[in-house]
């Protein structure tokens, strides 16, 4: 059972070895009363989360969101503006719920729909649909860390499959305590352990599927086995609690009551992890590689050979140059052959490796162009002759397992968090901070701390998680640093409304399509963007719009502009799940590891799917998605930044993808329009920007067309290129 | 604990200006650079705070951390073999036992100022005397992503939070040339947070370019468009977003749509020029080393970044065999720093006597360092591990003394003794050269002010 989160009484589990008396007072002080010492105030979010009565007001205003917001506007005397127009709240409901625009049919049936729940119907349907967990995991993968490659994630890791996890969680409105359970233990709470008839407890077998659920934890795996460990810790804080613990890394945390023995007693709790590689293939697909892969050695074989040969001349001549550059006493150990070489001797040839290494580029840059020309030729044929050498692309997935054996190691408080430093003389039990003293960790650690993390009692848990609902759909969190809700940071614009919507997403079991309904049909959400002449009192009192007394313009993020820009032309693709794609492969051949799409597949799937991440040999994140403000995704992002920058106008204006598809929106417009251009015209707006053109907009567009159906690839441009098709209103 | 955390509380105090403003409020200040000069964003700094000696900086980052050691600072070999206490990475104590290991370099002294240098750089060695050597750099952080986030930032702690150095003086000085960005870098770095505008915002980060016929990607506009229809199309695109624009006049966002459209067509038509290396004579080409395949790589980014110093562009960072820790990471063996020193040794002689031909050393600062230094000891390697606690930078130009050394470490290379300079004290130093009081280069926000520098100041004894 999970056992009850303590009040806001703090004790420190572990008091650190080695110190004095003194700092041990000290600490003991801070940890009883981390407030008291530091700052006046004490620390709101570790304050349990009450349940605030929804205050009284008009009867009308049924959501209670409403009646939260109105008393804060009324009490800094501001007026909420008018309610957005049909068209405009459809299109930013739309973007929000799914990412995608709505269609012309869409437009007209919500327009046609003239009953008082048509709007009602439109959420259900949006949060019903499959684009919905699409887009509602791409927020939640910017904060877990999605990545499909960086430095220490090795190809054929299946990390897409935790992806496609958490799209289908997100579809299927997995609870929100089972949905982070799940990814710390890969088992449903009710499902860990089983009973024989004889009585023997052991742990039960995942269900199926749930085990995709654990690409989270292996996603952090690094060279160094205690890589995982310490991402481990920075995702979970800073993702489920809210509490920046990494700085306590290096140093004990100077504002939040976190210490460095408490962030690596965390890091215990992860210390027995090992990432274990689960074969995927069917028994018969992998006797059908292997013998596959013989086959194909051996059509090779003989080009090999010849190319080898071919080679040879050029790699020595390259190798000896190389060599000569090394001092004396290194050429002679890379002169010996392997066998020659003694243990250091050998140590000294692999550190030279790199530098040796005769990578093919290289190998042109010797040759002239005739027997570049050869080379090429050769190297066709051997690719001709099947992928022989590495081995054939079987599903796998990384996921990560206990290893009893690393239970048995102790952990220590690492100096500056170097994994290769370990200090002994602090030794470290598994635990966390404001835990109180005992853990059960009967069902094993993680589990212990999971279901201390998921109880209801727990302060931070539901707070950050309906932060971040908030911020997805109003731009802008009621507690802005959504991963920071410790003591340095503002504290929410709202905390009442944050502890009742706190509470009712407990009240409801954990639903997040419960809470995403909630927010969006409240008139906060409906409310125009735009700040009339009349609201100027207003814009003055409340410039950045803390009160909400108007809707947020928005830029769109990276990948609804993607997925805007093909739906218009009529390209996209919506398949849901599947290998990550990179829309550089057709052009720059293959880039990515194992796990990213083969040139030819297709590139006009929805961004979410984009290849992302990072090497230090190759750029893996697109241009695309680096200049629409998307990180690499080796540490996790809280907030997307919003910037305006002339690279993102160069995408708009020149690259591929907008040439492409003004290619072909033109044509849809062409056959769809039947020929008549002001018909056109009124397609190439629904179908960008969701609303039909006004009179002066039609006219102006036809001035420009000048009835020539040629020019409808210049107006596609023109229409891709207008601030309001990358904004949100 | 060490205590020096109180003045860099895990750039805390800045990060709520950080969240606050990129979730969508930051609208006044994140265009600081690029159109401060305009005077429209009420918070920008306009412009320099007293007479700048330079006009641009060419920032050399060495990625994975140099060896002071083996290049610029000899110690002798009187230690090699003792052991020594390596005591206390970071603000944790460990302590441990290190044998020195012995430095294989000779060191040769160049100029008229007499400068050791080792043998890894003689073409630096050549022009010793426009530079000026600083012995005594430190930072905190004894790894490479932390270290990296700590010197381009000047603050600890969580990445992506605090910009990088090169978008401060973007966003303080704005552009010279508004067809080019101020802040460009060159060169894959250690890490994307040298290319950040944090809560400045990404219109005042880096632009990466790159040496070679397309420096941006998408600079070009596709085959077989005409130039007339798409000035007439910008003609119409202006008329198109009037209303909206209109609508969300209060919006500085969509104001900045206006601007980052007129830069990007005055990029498309400056940036094709900027990299064309066409009308650069032979021996200009060699002087950078270009003509040879060792030296051709370094020596085109440095004839870049003349030429988009020349140009106007402030800032121009280069990151050399950045990715992961970093190419200068030698911890296996010492040996791993002779064929980057190679590589980079020619080109940025090169560069240096190139700038002061054409005249523009005066105004055009090239500085070299990395996130840290190299322990006299090893790991039980030929190699030395991370040292923050004492290593080299040098500058040159833009009115910084040259032939001097200033600072020492202690007798093994280990700690800076004599002068010790935190590395905010670089960039105080580079900012005062820039014109810029690095006091008074703050973002107010939310009742919080952040800094670049929080505490250090100017290097006084190199400035001339």
């Amino acid at each position: 059972m999970p056992k009850k989160f303590p009040e806001v009484k703090l004790t420190r589990s572990h008091a650190r070895p080695g110190r004095t008396a003194l700092a041990v007072a000290s600490a003991v002080a801070i940890a009883a009363w981390p407030h008291a010492v530091i700052s006046k105030e004490p620390m709101w979010s570790l304050v349990p989360v009450g349940h605030p009565a929804v205050p009284e007001g008009d009867a009308d205003v049924a959501n209670p969101i409403d009646r939260f917001l109105e008393v804060e506007r009324a009490a800094k005397g501001l007026k909420a503006v008018a309610p957005a127009d049909k068209l405009t709240l459809l299109r930013r409901v739309h973007l929000d719920l799914t990412g995608l625009p709505p269609s012309p049919a869409d437009q007209e049936a919500f327009l046609a729909d003239t009953s008082p729940d048509a709007y009602q119907r439109v959420v259900d349907r949006l949060l019903a649909s499959d684009q919905h967990g699409v887009r509602y995991a791409r927020h939640w993968l910017d904060v877990l860390r999605y990545a499909d490659s960086d430095e220490k994630l090795g190809p054929g890791s299946g990390i897409y499959l935790w992806r496609d996890w958490v799209i289908n969680a997100l579809r299927d409105d997995l609870p929100y305590d089972q949905f982070v359970q799940l990814q710390l233990t890969g088992r449903r709470v009710s499902e860990r352990t089983q009973m024989s008839d004889t009585g023997f407890r052991s742990r039960k077998e995942p269900r199926p599927g749930d085990i995709f659920a654990l690409g989270f934890l292996a996603r952090g795996a690094g060279g160094d086995p205690q890589d995982l460990a310490i991402n481990a810790v920075d995702t979970v804080s800073t993702a489920f609690l809210g509490l920046t613990v990494g700085c306590a890394k290096c140093h004990d945390h100077k504002f939040d009551p976190v210490s460095q023995v408490d962030y690596y007693s965390m890091k215990a709790l992860f210390d027995p992890l090992v990432v274990k590689k689960v074969n995927l293939a069917s028994a018969q697909d992998l006797v059908a590689a292997g013998k596959a892969m013989a086959e194909t050695q051996k059509k090779r074989a003989p080009f090999e050979k010849e190319l080898a040969a071919f080679l040879d001349p050029y790699k020595t001549k390259l190798r000896e140059e190389r060599i000569q550059m090394l001092p004396p006493e290194v050429q002679a150990v890379i002169r010996k052959s392997e066998k020659e070489r003694t243990v250091q001797e050998q140590k000294i040839a692999d550190d030279y490796f790199p530098i040796l290494r005769i990578d093919n580029d290289k190998i042109e840059a010797a040759m002239t162009a005739e027997v570049i020309g050869a080379y090429r030729d050769l190297k066709k044929r051997v690719e001709e002759a099947g992928r022989g050498s590495s081995t054939p692309e079987l599903a796998a997935f990384n996921t990560v397992d206990v290893d009893r054996s690393r239970e048995q190691l102790k952990s220590y408080v690492l100096t500056s968090g170097d994994p290769t430093r370990p200090e002994l003389q602090n030794e470290v039990k598994p635990g966390w901070p404001f835990a109180g003293s005992e853990y059960d960790f009967r069902d094993g650690r993680i589990e212990a701390f999971a279901d201390w993390l998921t109880d209801p009692s727990n302060p931070f848990f539901a707070r950050v998680a309906v932060n971040r609902l908030w911020q997805w759909h109003f731009g802008l969190g009621l507690q802005r640093t959504p991963s920071d809700f410790g003591l340095q940071s503002e504290g929410p614009s709202h905390p009442a409304l944050l502890d009742w919507l706190a509470s009712e997403f407990v009240r409801q079991g954990y639903s997040m399509k419960q809470m995403n309904r909630l927010m969006v049909t409240s008139q906060a959400y409906r409310m125009s963007s735009e700040v009339p002449p009349e609201s100027m009192a207003s814009q003055h009192i409340d410039p950045d719009d803390t009160w909400l007394w108007h809707f947020r313009l928005q830029r769109l993020e990276a990948e609804p502009i993607w997925d805007s820009i093909h739906a218009a032309a009529g390209s996209l693709d919506l398949q849901v799940g599947g290998r990550s794609f990179d829309p550089g492969a057709g052009a720059q051949g293959r880039r990515g590891g194992d796990d990213t799409a083969k040139a030819g597949a297709s590139t006009k799937r929805r961004a979410a799917y984009m290849i992302r991440g990072y090497s230090p040999s190759r750029d893996v994140t697109p241009a695309f998605l680096q200049s629409f403000d998307v990180d690499d995704g080796r540490v996790p992002c809280p907030v997307r930044t919003q910037t305006v920058t002339a690279p993102q106008s160069l995408f708009l204006m020149n690259s591929p993808e907008i040439e492409a598809a003004t290619t072909e929106l033109a044509e849809r417009l062409k056959s769809e329009s039947g020929g008549d251009m002001n018909q056109a015209i009124d397609l190439a707006y629904r179908l960008t920007i969701a609303r039909p053109p006004s009179p002066a907009e039609s006219a102006r567009a036809a001035a420009y067309l000048e009835n020539n159906p040629e020019r409808l690839k210049q107006l596609s441009w023109l229409i891709f290129n207008l601030d309001e098709f990358t904004y949100v209103r | 604990m060490s205590g020096n955390s109180e003045l860099f509380p895990c750039g805390r105090i800045s990060r709520r200006n950080f969240l606050f403003q990129a979730g969508g409020g930051f609208l006044g200040t994140a265009l600081g650079g690029l159109w401060a000069q305009e005077g429209e964003i009420k918070d920008a700094i306009l412009g320099p705070h007293f007479e700048p000696k330079a006009k641009s900086v060419i920032f050399l980052f060495m990625c994975g951390g140099v060896s002071h050691i083996d290049t610029f600072d000899p110690k002798g070999n009187d230690h090699a073999g003792k052991l020594i206490d390596a005591v206390g990475f970071g603000d944790n104590q460990a302590s441990m036992r290190r044998p020195v290991i012995p430095c294989l370099r000779s060191f040769t002294r160049y100029g008229k100022s007499g400068i050791p240098v080792s043998d890894w750089f003689p073409h630096v060695g050549g022009v010793i005397d426009d530079i000026a050597v600083v012995r005594s750099m430190w930072c905190h952080e004894s790894n490479h992503f932390p270290a990296v986030i700590e010197t381009c930032t000047g603050h600890r702690g969580r990445a992506f939070d605090h910009p990088t150095f090169g978008s401060w003086i973007s966003y303080a000085l704005g552009s010279v040339n508004r067809n080019l960005p101020t802040f460009v870098n060159i060169g894959r770095p250690s890490s994307p947070v040298q290319l950040t505008g944090g809560y400045l915002g990404a219109s005042v980060a880096a632009t990466p370019f790159q040496a070679g016929e397309i420096p941006i990607p998408n600079l070009h506009p596709p085959k077989g468009s005409s130039s007339a229809e798409r000035e007439r199309q910008a003609q119409v695109l202006h008329e198109m977003n009037q209303e909206f624009r209109q609508r969300y006049a209060v919006n500085s966002d969509i104001q900045a749509r206006a601007k980052a459209y007129k830069l990007a067509a005055s990029m498309q038509l400056s940036a094709p020029e900027a990299v064309d290396f066409s009308r650069e004579p032979d021996h200009v080409k060699e002087l950078y080393g270009i003509d040879r395949p060792e030296t051709a790589e370094f020596g085109k980014q440095l004839l870049l970044a003349r030429r988009l110093a020349e140009r106007g562009v402030r800032f121009i960072q280069i990151c050399n065999s950045g990715g992961g820790n970093g190419g200068w990471d030698a911890h296996g063996d010492m040996k791993t720093h002779e064929p980057l020193c190679r590589a980079t040794d020619k080109p940025i002689a090169g560069l240096i006597r190139d700038l002061k031909l054409r005249g523009m050393l005066d105004e055009t600062m090239v500085v070299w360092t990395s996130e840290f230094g190299r322990t006299p000891w090893s790991q039980n390697t030929t190699g030395r591990d991370h040292n923050p606690k004492g290593y080299s930078c040098w500058l040159a130009g833009g009115g910084i003394k040259g032939g001097i050394v200033h600072g020492a470490t202690d007798e093994v290379g280990y700690k800076a003794v004599e002068s010790p300079h935190y590395y905010s004290d670089l960039h105080a130093t580079i900012l005062r050269q820039l014109g810029i009081d690095h006091t008074k280069m703050e973002i107010p926000s939310l009742g919080t002010v952040s800094r670049l520098v929080e505490n250090g100041g100017p290097i006084k004894e190199i400035i001339s």
